[in-house]
């Protein structure tokens, strides 16, 4: 099982705060809207949950996915 | 044989083998009945059999295999299923739902009828186009005609009139009484649509096929077409004579269906999110998905639009159209198409190059609610890998189309 960054497009306003708190999986397009680079791994879980929990949508979600 | 409908300025549609024949009998359930005179109430398992034995694909533009759709609703477990018939059509370049209801209303019902009874459920849904009073119209009479017999209750939604308004997700926010448009989908909605009940959403098309397939059996079924992919398709095609609807086989020549086109002509197949080619490679293959798909091209909902002018000025007006049919709640969305038509437009000027539209094309694709970001770029980016010397042409301040008796410019 992969863990995925998905973002709930409609409820994203592009706040930026996922970009600031994951850099190394999440980039910001030419709006400032995230643009999702890489999976979650082990070292990353910590600090994707954070980002999760600081989108003030919470458009930000985390799924399992089988490789 | 043609009929026009009268109802339908310009719409024209073709008597054909199969879905279509003898359209000049009217839509009326007597006419109806005297073509299928059995009302066959098919077991779920018998049903998914004959959808399996044929390989029926659903024909929304996306072809999903119509027999996995409704193993997943069968088996979703829980509570009663949810009957969709989508007629709504927010593709504005495809006819065929609408010259189906009011051509052939009754199969559309047939078919939803006999899934609903299979599934056992008795509800049925059925979403109209906005801006199509005459298919309500047909359908509401079409509905009247057959009164109390098929033991559903029907309710009936009508569609915003925008493109992005017939995604499936989109469609169960509509029967939901909320926006008619797309939001993240968690689950297929054939596991969770509907109030979170299994929902079998599905084009009008897919139901009528179902219908002949269950009256004929899949042996008459399989008369039309090719072993491969037997049966029959519809098609909206646009090109110097006007538009219509035809039927054709599965497996015909593209040069027998359309024995007009000129090879030097640019078409767009499948829609506006479809995929653009030089009409010379069109002809060369036959209307069926899995050799069109190895050449890149999708039939999707069974457009042809053959354009009259420069399929990159041609291209980026549709990008400016689509950009502006966003439903406005995606940032990548809302912000990237109107950025990608301007690229696009800048590239038909011959004032910008090819690697901003491809930056911008894979920027939007796969960041929506919907694959409206992703088909906007796919027929964009089209455009530049079927006329790349045309690209070139452009740079230099030409183009080929204006010169080549084409008419004039689209825009």
């Amino acid at each position: 099982m992969t863990r995925v960054l998905v973002v709930d497009w409609p409820s994203c306003k592009g706040r930026g705060l996922c970009h600031e708190l994951l850099p190394e999986a999440i980039d910001l397009d030419d709006w400032g809207y995230p643009v999702v680079t890489s999976t979650v791994s082990d070292q990353l879980l910590v600090n994707a949950r954070k980002a999760m929990r600081a989108c003030p949508t919470l458009a930000l979600h985390l799924v399992s996915e089988r490789t | 044989m043609t009929t026009t409908l009268a109802t339908t300025p310009g719409l024209r549609v073709e008597t054909g083998p199969a879905l279509l024949q003898h359209v000049e009998l009217g839509p009326s359930l007597a006419a109806h009945r005297t073509l299928h005179p059995a009302r066959p109430a098919p077991r779920f398992s018998d049903l998914a059999a004959a959808v399996r034995s044929v390989g029926l694909s659903g024909r929304g533009g996306a072809a999903f295999p119509f027999a996995r759709k409704l193993v997943a609703v069968s088996t979703a477990g829980g509570r009663r299923p949810v009957v969709v018939v989508n007629l709504s059509e927010g593709e504005p370049a495809s006819s065929k739902d609408a010259a189906l209801a009011l051509t052939k209303p009754h199969l559309v019902l047939d078919g939803a009828v006999m899934v609903a009874g299979a599934l056992r459920t008795r509800e049925l849904h059925l979403v109209l186009p906005g801006e199509g009073p005459d298919v309500r119209r047909a359908v509401v009479a079409a509905l009247a005609e057959r009164g109390r017999d098929d033991r559903v209750r029907v309710r009936l939604h009508d569609a915003d009139p925008v493109f992005v308004a017939g995604q499936a997700r989109a469609v169960v926010e509509l029967m939901s009484g909320r926006p008619n448009r797309p939001v993240t989908s968690w689950q297929s909605t054939s596991v969770s649509g509907y109030r979170g009940r299994p929902t079998l959403l599905s084009n009008a098309e897919t139901y009528a096929q179902l219908a002949l397939l269950m009256h004929e059996g899949p042996a008459a079924y399989r008369r039309h077409g090719t072993p491969d992919e037997p049966g029959t398709t519809l098609l909206t095609v646009h090109d110097t004579r006007g538009s219509r609807v035809a039927e054709v086989e599965l497996g015909a020549s593209w040069s027998e269906v359309l024995p007009d086109l000129e090879p030097q002509r640019a078409v767009l197949v499948g829609g506006y999110h479809g995929t653009w080619t030089p009409a010379a490679e069109l002809l060369r293959l036959p209307v069926s998905r899995t050799a069109m798909d190895a050449r890149g091209l999708s039939l999707g909902a069974g457009v042809v639009l053959v354009s009259d002018t420069c399929p990159l000025a041609h291209a980026a007006t549709i990008a400016e159209y689509l950009a502006a049919e966003s439903a406005r709640r995606c940032g990548p969305c809302l912000n990237g198409l109107p950025a990608l038509a301007v690229a696009l437009r800048r590239v038909a000027d011959g004032v910008g190059g090819t690697g901003e539209v491809e930056r911008l094309s894979a920027l939007v694709t796969g960041r929506g609610a919907c694959a409206h970001p992703d088909g906007t770029a796919r027929m964009v980016r089209s455009a530049l890998t079927s006329f790349g010397d045309e690209v070139a042409v452009h740079a230099r301040g030409g183009c080929r189309y204006r010169r080549a008796d084409l008419g004039g410019d689209l825009s």
